[in-house]
């Protein structure tokens, strides 16, 4: 590019009256190696905008983990149903006992009673005993 | 809106808002402390995002105020504004490096006024419309254009000064 269009668009850019375009055209200029001498100390102000763009932000943002806490909620939720099933499953299925346990059950009770019927003779042999204690005392009267 | 929609409407546009907020601030850390501030209030106010027009420009109005807030309340409790890390960016160390000349202007646009420093990032780095920059500085394309060629000014005297002096 001409000097005479640069000076141009040098003096306009310092008047606030370039155009996007025009100013892209000026850091163009600046960019490349020959420059002429007139407007080369401008070249460190177009070389820098430049190169004030390319800086970057390296720290991660960090924003509120709102939907995670809903989340979290759900989960408890969830795991407080799950349980409650569970707790009346466990309760509500303790009648229902299997074949085997039925049986093992109805073992039990005719033991039971076979034994009360036992316990019940064994003491009626042993109510017979008490006249061997009325005896004992009579003879003690006496004999003393 | 759900945080991968927001993400995808706000993210693109994280770097500009970082070099926006390091242009007022002048520090790396306080930028992105501010940004951070600046996308939590986005966030917070997702649901709105969508009702505006251009959630860019909004989310630029919002860092400009932020910071220049930061600035005040800094400014009140007399603490000094630290730039440590003038250059975070490894590629744009590189290329200042390269330019001791690159280095003064940076220098040069520090000592702007916040106004002024404001225009000078949203037109000549990050390029945007007079009437966008008018929009988002809530101001008029004149006193943007205004505002901006002073800028300018500025940057070209202090640059001729240190030519006729010769800086190398």
């Amino acid at each position: 590019m001409e000097l005479a269009k640069i000076e141009k668009l040098l003096d306009a850019y310092f008047e606030g009256n370039t155009t996007l375009a025009e100013e892209a055209m000026l850091r163009d200029y600046f960019a490349q190696d020959e420059i002429a001498p007139q407007v080369a100390m401008y070249q460190p102000l177009f070389v820098g905008l430049v190169a004030a763009k390319e800086e970057v932000s390296d720290r991660e943002l960090k924003l509120p983990k709102n939907q995670f806490k809903i989340k979290n909620w759900w989960y408890a939720a969830a795991a407080s149903v799950v349980l409650a099933i569970g707790v009346a499953g466990f309760v509500f299925s303790e009648p229902k006992l299997t074949q085997e346990e039925q049986e093992a059950l109805a073992a039990f009770e005719k033991t039971k009673e076979a034994m009360q019927f036992m316990s019940k003779n064994f003491n009626k042999g042993a109510e017979e005993l008490t006249y061997i204690s009325t005896f004992t005392e009579t003879k003690n009267k006496i004999l003393k | 809106m759900k945080q991968k929609e927001f993400i995808a409407t706000v993210l693109p546009f994280k770097d500009k808002l970082y070099r926006l907020a390091k242009r007022i601030l002048v520090s790396g850390d306080e930028a992105e402390d501010a940004i951070q501030e600046v996308y939590l209030k986005l966030w917070k106010g997702r649901n709105k995002i969508g009702n505006y027009r251009n959630p860019e420009a909004f989310a630029v109005t919002m860092t400009k105020n932020y910071c220049l807030d930061r600035l005040k309340s800094k400014q009140a409790s007399n603490l000094k504004i630290v730039h440590n890390n003038f250059q975070t960016s490894e590629n744009v160390e590189k290329k200042i490096e390269a330019n001791d000349g690159v280095q003064l202007v940076f220098k040069i646009m520090e000592t702007l006024p916040e106004q002024q420093r404001i225009v000078l990032q949203l037109r000549d780095v990050e390029q945007f419309e007079f009437s966008e920059i008018a929009k988002m500085l809530d101001s008029n394309e004149t006193a943007v254009r205004v505002n901006l060629s002073r800028a300018r000014k500025t940057v070209r005297e202090q640059l001729i000064k240190k030519h006729n002096y010769g800086i190398s």
